[in-house]
């Protein structure tokens, strides 16, 4: 290179330039290689993109696994390793398989309830009405909301004695009055409690995965859904043969996000019943809180949450898995 | 270098040690001329100072605060800044401000208690926590409990707020009832006015009122949490099966499935909904009531703590302390400040409208700022000699922190007020708190 740098005109010093990079191999080896450089420029693209899920990502996954394995507390510099001696503290306890029960009901039912409603609302915003622009604009209001608001909201709305639902189901005749028996106690009643946080849960975030169908369904293009009506087709197997393959892809996202969404779901619980009454409610991010970081311990807090990752695991292994397979 | 005096060498002092103790006997010598002075040291002068506090239900008390902090910074030359959250995330922030180092200089803590988490990183109050008592008749015997960490003292606790019974005079009078002046009136009571479509209300669920609530019943019976040293839970014991069964009756008698989904504020509704015979929750419940619902307010009265069947009778009430971070670069300001807030004790109580109520002897001596000027609330003066808090008659531990902060005791009362066999529920009570003491001894 130093010779080919030597002062002379641009055509000269060009012609140079790429004779002596044709000869790098033999002089500089590999590194200095047009595969190495073109490899070299690649990475380096991709640096921001890796460091970025680097720092936002894997250090914190990595983080929690060390305050798993240690004694660490909030009012703690120094932790000391402590093996699995946390994980084995949260099998321990009964609260913890309860919590772990009513997550998975929990995402279950969420998921169950969204992909109805987020489907159904999606076709809804596909046809052509009035006012649909402020339609789609007010329906993901839930979604945007603070959720320490939007649940205050849902508080009061079940509160034990101004609930609104109870009133108006009791002018209708539907339920008894004030101060019977038959008058529901939404967040008092264990199985009612965990209902009514999984409707809240719904609530706030069934308009995400409406947008997310939505942007799905507008992508399939009309002449293949006018050939699969010429072809016979009725509006479920168009649905199922036709629009579904085709924005696979976009599903497999959408319930990705949605199950961390879910799953990792701390406030509407916390807000409304701290996991009560009586532990009805409790679910592992809401115990790992309370213990975690109410309680200061940081190790065994971090171990409760880290048995998220065995039921976000499988799930995202299925979804990227197929979202691969789709790609080839 | 060893310094040393020949022929007596059992006497050998470092320099190192030398240092510290001369850099204490000063520090010492010039907070003691500071607060004799009750001005702030020169090196105040200049300085700031960040206050971490929670937002009070009684709101004048903030303003009041604000401006409190406001003039003494602007007497002692020190820009002060007061921020106000809600109690309930104090702990996630003071756990961010542990680990940044950084932060506020003075810290409160509410209802959750930390200060065996961090006493460690929390500077030491004993000396301003002894000359205020020294200077205020000493603190009442339940103030040490939340602060104290092996004899030193790492908070200045500045009041605690009580929940005494409230009941409607009207009713009960009308129902022919005796004041509830002990649980077994107040269960009678519950029982009568309940068909007359006026129940009670406790609550059986997760919210720190259930914490304080079935403590103070269950300690008025008789019952403990831990052993006096704090090491041992004691819940396995007569008194805690009379108290389970007793709140069984209650509920059963007395209230409604409401309180299974209560929180911290359903019994001030019901009160102030005029539905409630008595609710034991804190006074904010009964001067709400003054706008919300005047007639309720006329004839909401407010009782001592209810005698157990022995005649005992234990309140449980929230503490709150200020801490100052040991990693605060103006300790000396934080000490002077703190120093001055007690100072003003009396003025404090006066701006909560008798919600705070006093650690201090001497502003606790009757008659007390405006509780004892008003009929209705001079009774509350009787309660610092019966105060109590989590752990009893243990200290605040850390232990019993986690216990509290997973609500193990109210679910305890709710298990049994669900239906579940006493020796069942004490089997599953007796086995969480074990589970977490045994954790702590481990850690």
């Amino acid at each position: 290179m130093t010779s080919t740098s030597q002062a002379g005109d641009p055509d000269t010093k060009s012609v140079r330039v790429a004779v002596s990079l044709a000869a790098i191999p033999r002089s500089g080896g590999w590194f200095h290689s047009q595969t190495a450089r073109r490899l070299g420029f690649g990475y380096a693209l991709l640096a921001p993109a890796a460091l970025y899920v680097t720092l936002l990502v894997a250090v914190p996954f990595l983080f929690s696994l060390y305050l798993a394995v240690s004694d660490a507390s909030v009012g703690e510099q120094v932790a000391g390793f402590v093996g699995l001696e946390n994980f084995k503290a949260a099998l321990e306890m009964d609260t913890f398989w309860i919590a772990l029960r009513n997550s998975v009901v929990f995402f279950v039912a969420a998921a169950i309830l969204k992909s109805i409603l987020g489907t159904s609302l999606a076709f809804l915003l596909l046809q052509n009405f009035r006012g649909k622009k402020i339609v789609r604009a007010l329906v993901v209001i839930p979604f945007t909301l603070p959720v320490a608001i939007s649940v205050l909201g849902w508080k009061w709305m079940y509160d034990s004695q101004f609930s609104v639902f109870n009133w108006v189901l009791s002018r209708m005749g539907l339920i008894g009055a004030y101060g019977t028996d038959a008058w529901p106690v939404w967040l008092g009643d264990p199985r009612l409690a965990l209902i009514a946080c999984v409707l809240v849960n719904v609530w706030r975030t069934f308009p995400f995965s409406a947008i997310v169908l939505l942007a799905g369904f507008t992508s399939v293009p009309n002449e293949v859904l006018d050939a699969a009506k010429v072809d016979g087709c009725t509006f479920m197997q168009r649905f199922h043969h036709v629009v579904v393959p085709m924005i696979f892809p976009i599903l497999m996202v959408g319930f990705l996000f949605d199950t961390v969404f879910t799953l990792s779901d701390l406030s509407v619980v916390y807000i409304l019943t701290q996991g009560g009454p009586g532990n009805a409610t409790q679910i592992l991010p809401v115990l790992a809180y309370q213990i975690g970081i109410q309680a200061g311990n940081l190790g065994r807090g971090a171990a409760i949450a880290l048995f998220l990752v065995p039921l976000l695991a499988p799930a995202m292994f299925v979804f990227l898995r197929n979202l691969k397979r789709r790609e080839y | 270098m060893t310094l040393s005096v020949h022929g007596r060498a059992q006497s050998q002092v470092t320099r190192r040690q030398f240092v510290t103790t001369a850099s204490i006997g000063l520090a010492g010598g010039s907070l003691a001329t500071m607060l004799a002075a009750r001005q702030a040291p020169a090196q105040v002068r200049g300085t700031s100072l960040r206050i971490l506090t929670w937002s009070h239900f009684i709101p004048a008390y903030d303003t009041w605060f604000d401006k409190f902090v406001g003039d003494w910074g602007e007497k002692n030359g020190v820009k002060v800044r007061v921020d106000h959250i809600p109690h309930l995330e104090i702990p996630a922030r003071m756990a961010a401000e542990f680990a940044a180092g950084a932060g506020h200089d003075i810290l409160f803590n509410g209802s959750t208690i930390l200060t065996r988490i961090y006493y460690k990183t929390l500077a030491d109050l004993t000396d301003i926590y002894d000359q205020i008592g020294k200077k205020y008749g000493g603190w009442i015997p339940a103030a040490r409990s939340p602060v104290d960490v092996e004899g030193r003292i790492y908070g200045i606790p500045i009041y605690y707020i009580l929940l005494p019974m409230i009941w409607r005079k009207d009713l009960f009078d009308q129902a022919g009832l005796k004041p509830p002046d002990t649980w077994e009136l107040a269960r009678v009571a519950a029982r009568t006015l309940k068909a007359k479509g006026h129940p009670t209300g406790i609550q059986f669920s997760h919210c720190n009122d259930a914490n304080l609530n079935w403590r103070s019943l269950l300690f008025s019976f008789g019952g403990t949490e831990t052993d006096p040293s704090g090491e041992r839970p004691t819940i396995d014991t007569k008194e805690m099966r009379e108290a389970l069964r007793f709140s069984k009756a209650l509920f059963d008698e007395g209230m409604t499935p409401e309180v299974f989904s209560w929180d911290d504020a359903s019994d001030n509704r019901y009160l102030a909904s005029g539905i409630a015979c008595w609710v034991h929750d804190a006074i904010s419940a009964y001067r709400t009531t003054e706008s919300t619902n005047p007639p309720v307010f006329q004839n909401a009265y407010i009782g001592l703590e209810p005698a157990g069947p022995g005649g005992k009778r234990v309140s449980v009430s929230a503490p709150n302390a200020f801490m100052v971070w040991k990693f605060s670069k103006n300790q000396a300001a934080a000490k002077e400040f703190l120093v001055h807030l007690m100072d003003n004790d009396k003025e404090g109580m006066v701006q909560s409208t008798g919600y705070n109520m006093p650690f201090l002897n001497d502003t606790a001596k009757k008659p007390m700022p405006v509780i004892g000027a008003d009929p209705k609330l001079q009774v509350l003066q009787d309660f610092p000699k019966i105060v109590a808090f989590f752990g009893y008659p243990g200290p605040y531990t850390t232990q019993i922190q986690e216990v509290a902060n997973l609500f193990v005791l109210p679910d305890m009362f709710t298990r049994v007020a669900r239906g579940q066999g006493v020796d069942e529920t004490i089997k599953w009570g007796v086995g969480e708190y074990q589970r977490i003491f045994a954790k702590h001894k481990r850690a």
